[in-house]
């Protein structure tokens, strides 16, 4: 049977379908998501994702603890970009409380910003690769991985949930070992991704796996949502960080890689080039750090947000990050929403698992590239 | 009593006897080559990886695998209870049962072969293609649907790489006009048939892979897909068992590859097992090489490899090699 | 015309001048806002996913007495935030927008499984993240979480 008719929609054997439970303990549902899938053969006819597993209340909690105490949990959330997520909390408590942020406090958010994002994009290569069966991409991203988080560690104390952004500023000022520790590792980078280059983005049976799989539409994209590479790969230029600029973000030239075809192969291809565009805002930040305190002479510890709601909108590694916060002029929020971009993501798998085979359910889910905490929260 | 065991026993012929020795000897040399193996396997996976492997247990971490087979040994077999004992259970010793058996005829050297059956290679892969019952019936007794997928994965894969397998073979026999490995690797004499039959040694090596279930093949036991495949279930020594297996069956196919086109026991100063063994590591290295890098392939993808590429022009192979033979003689 | 004011027209129209109005401040992080009756809903998502905008989440803040329903349209490019919000007392449905707008089914279903808002004709009406026999709505402001061990 060919490939088409193996897809064909018609050809269906209703008595001979089964139901399989792929997670919460699966090798490739990233964490712990469960799909229950309807087969027939290998054939998905139906699929309904269960959530909920990592579900910690963490809306709840916003609303019993003060915006100061809440600062550590956000970057449980989205744990491979915690400090992006560090970061959009303080952008939308410091919007809407009216504080003030030097310039160098915001130069240094934007660098490790992006280093978290360039960490992020590494550790969904490896783990997209191994997913799709070689092994060997995933060691060699985690190596760089762990060079980003060596430089990471002796300035924010933390290697994975970084709590780095506090109200106003940053906790510790960067140095020279960090400057050139990471101008090193552009250097090293830059190689790297050459080389991942050739191994990787022209091999055949990798480009067979995920070209003209999961297919998703711009109308598609919209209608459920999508946005980060997700969209990107669907041939929209949609990025907050042009769109609505924030922080110091406007500073810098940078491009938003775009590809059209909407399948794996793009959603892989921008999110591997925006590494390099990561780097290159890095290097501008880094040539153009400003001196300067990096926190607030008195740090703030009690924040007063004026009543009323407040919408702070963030680009994290996997897309829009919304903060929807209400305030009635208390020390906790009244209310904090998270929209965060792997739930609006991930709500299109179960129309574009339709009629594709369980291989393919592992090539697709990891191309949309979902963190189970974040959507659970 | 005795008198009649020794009657017995002089009733059966010496080849029997050195087959038993044989079959013995192999049994051994399967253990000891399996567990340098995997050991070589992590060694390999490990420095492609910028990694060092296994290194604590024994001088360069030989004894590592040792260690891990004596922790299988030791492990309690888990059964899962709906699925079907009998078979549940036999499958392992099914699977190993017939990779042992092509050891009476691999030659490894000009004197050092259990048996030189005429009919030699055919043996080898009449017990190879039973590999695949065993799988079938281990994914599909243990009442797994994990399992299930990869046995049914299993036999559609086997079924259809055998064909292009023995047809590459075929080519070699044609031109060696003998299945006897002696006569194969004698008529090897100046030039290996890896040079006459290019395009077949390449689909052997293919279909091998396949038929090894090895990366980028892998899809019976893919693991991002379905846990571990058909043995999913399987625990302790079971799963030994299969592991084992599959570096035997890795083991060979390269021996029968190196028979078959790089010239078995020949090789430049002094013929002998030596050369022998050292063709067939390397060529397991390389297929190590390949599956840490590549991705694996789906499973439709790989059908359809199969038999709209690779079966056709094994068959253009083979009848271009039996013209050209038959213009030449 | 810049597309925030032709959006503000286009409301106006649907809804009467007086129920829409740019945001009260530059920080809400939005350019629009406009209080939309129930059976207007499904009609005004209809416009603004005609003019090209997606929804970036649904939620509800528990006002005492009502739930204040929020859905948060943006569009691509240019920026333009449109917040639709509208009140409704504890328990009384609202017609769904899933059919139209499939982004809008998971987040639905997550307003009702914190907040317990009811939205009718929603092709799945389950619970979303917490268990599926929970009793309980936890963004509700009178709902006390249980003591944890080392509380209690």
């Amino acid at each position: 049977m060919t490939p088409q008719a193996m897809l064909d929609p018609t050809h269906t054997l209703s008595e001979d379908t089964f139901y399989l439970n792929m997670g919460p303990q699966h090798p490739s549902t990233h964490g712990v998501l469960r799909l229950l899938l309807r087969l027939s053969g290998e054939r998905i006819l139906e699929c309904d994702p269960v959530l909920g597993y990592s579900h910690r209340g963490q809306e709840h909690i916003a609303q019993n603890k003060t915006y100061l105490q809440f600062l550590p949990y956000p970057g449980r959330m989205d744990y491979l970009s915690a400090l992006m997520f560090n970061h959009a909390h303080c952008l939308a408590v410091e919007k809407a409380a009216g504080i003030a942020v030097p310039e160098r406090a915001e130069y240094i958010r934007v660098i490790c910003a992006e280093l978290n994002r360039i960490s992020s994009h590494l550790l969904w290569l490896g783990a997209y690769l191994m997913d799709l069966g070689a092994f060997t991409p995933f060691l060699y991203c985690f190596d760089d991985r762990e060079d980003i988080m060596d430089l990471l560690l002796p300035v924010t104390g933390s290697r994975l949930t970084y709590c780095y952004s506090r109200f106003g500023g940053v906790a510790k000022d960067i140095d020279e070992t960090f400057v050139t520790g990471l101008r090193a590792f552009i250097k090293k980078l830059r190689g790297r991704l050459k080389d991942y280059d050739k191994l990787v983005n022209k091999n055949v049976i990798f480009i067979n796996r995920t070209r003209d799989v999961g297919v998703i539409s711009a109308d598609m994209a919209r209608a459920y949502g999508l946005t980060g590479p997700c969209l990107r790969g669907s041939g929209v230029a949609y990025d907050v960080r042009r769109a609505e600029p924030y922080s110091v973000y406007p500073e810098f030239a940078f491009e938003i890689p775009v590809r059209s075809g909407g399948d794996c192969l793009d959603r892989y291809m921008v999110r591997f080039l925006e590494m390099e565009q990561s780097l290159r805002i890095i290097e501008q930040a880094l040539d153009r750090l400003p001196q300067g305190p990096v926190a607030p002479a008195k740090p703030v510890r009690v924040v007063k947000v004026p009543a009323g709601d407040y919408h702070c909108v963030y680009e994290s590694a996997r897309g829009q990050v919304g903060i929807y916060l209400v305030s009635d002029g208390g020390k906790n929020p009244y209310r904090m929403k998270w929209r965060v971009p792997s739930f609006s993501n991930l709500s299109v798998l179960p129309k574009l698992l339709v009629n594709t085979l369980v291989a393919d359910t592992i090539a697709i889910l990891g191309s949309v590239d979902v963190v189970m905490p974040e959507i659970d929260r | 009593m005795q008198g009649l065991m020794q009657s017995a026993a002089a009733s059966l012929s010496p080849t029997v006897w050195t087959m038993v020795l044989g079959l013995v000897l192999s049994l051994g040399f399967v253990q000891v080559n399996a567990l340098f193996l995997v050991w070589l396997e992590r060694k390999v996976a490990a420095h492609i990886q910028l990694r060092i492997g296994p290194d604590e247990v024994g001088p360069f971490g030989l004894l590592q695998t040792l260690m891990d087979g004596l922790k299988l040994f030791v492990k309690e077999l888990i059964t899962p209870k709906p699925a079907s004992w009998f078979l549940f259970v036999i499958s392992p010793v099914l699977v190993f049962a017939p990779v042992l058996v092509p050891f009476v005829v691999l030659p490894f050297g000009q004197w050092l072969q259990v048996s030189d059956m005429p009919e030699g290679m055919l043996l080898i892969f009449a017990f190879a293609s039973m590999t695949v019952f065993a799988i079938l019936l281990g994914g599909w007794s243990s009442n797994n649907k994990y399992a299930l997928l990869g046995a049914i994965r299993s036999v559609a894969q086997n079924v259809a790489y055998e064909i292009p397998l023995l047809l590459s073979a075929m080519s070699v026999v044609l031109m060696a006009r003998s299945m006897s490995f002696q006569d194969i690797v004698g008529a090897q004499q100046g030039v290996w048939f890896v040079f006459y039959q290019p395009v077949a040694a390449i689909i052997y090596l293919i279909g091998a892979t396949a038929e090894t279930n090895r990366a980028p093949f892998d899809i019976p036991e893919a693991e991002s897909e379905l846990v571990a495949g058909f043995h999913t279930e399987y625990s302790g020594m079971r799963f030994a068992l299969f592991f084992l297996a599959e570096y035997t069956n890795m083991f060979i196919v390269a021996s029968v590859a190196t028979a078959l086109f790089f010239g078995g026991w020949r090789g430049p100063f002094a013929d002998g097992p030596w050369w022998f063994l050292l063709k067939v590591y390397v060529l397991i290295f390389v297929v190590m090489w390949v599956r840490w890098t590549f991705p694996r392939l789906r499973f439709d993808q790989l059908m359809v490899f199969a038999w709209k590429y690779m079966i056709p022009v094994a068959l253009a192979n083979l009848l271009l090699t039996a013209l050209v033979l038959k213009l030449v003689a | 015309m810049s597309i925030v004011d032709d959006t503000l027209g286009a409301l106006g129209q649907a809804l009467g001048e007086q129920a829409v109005a740019a945001a009260e401040r530059p920080s809400a992080g939005y350019h629009l806002q406009a209080q939309v009756p129930a059976q207007e809903l499904e009609a005004v998502a209809a416009m603004l996913t005609q003019k090209g905008f997606f929804l970036e989440f649904v939620t509800a803040v528990d006002r005492a007495q009502d739930l204040e329903l929020v859905y948060m349209f943006s569009q691509w490019d240019p920026a333009c935030r449109v917040k639709l919000w509208l009140s409704v007392p504890k328990g009384q449905p609202v017609p769904s927008l899933a059919r139209l707008i499939p982004a809008a089914d998971w987040h639905e279903r997550e307003a009702f499984d914190m907040l317990g808002q009811v939205f009718s004709g929603h092709p799945d009406p389950r619970r979303i993240l917490l268990p599926e026999d929970a009793d309980f709505h936890p963004l509700l402001r009178d709902f006390q979480a249980a003591p944890g061990p080392a509380e209690a």
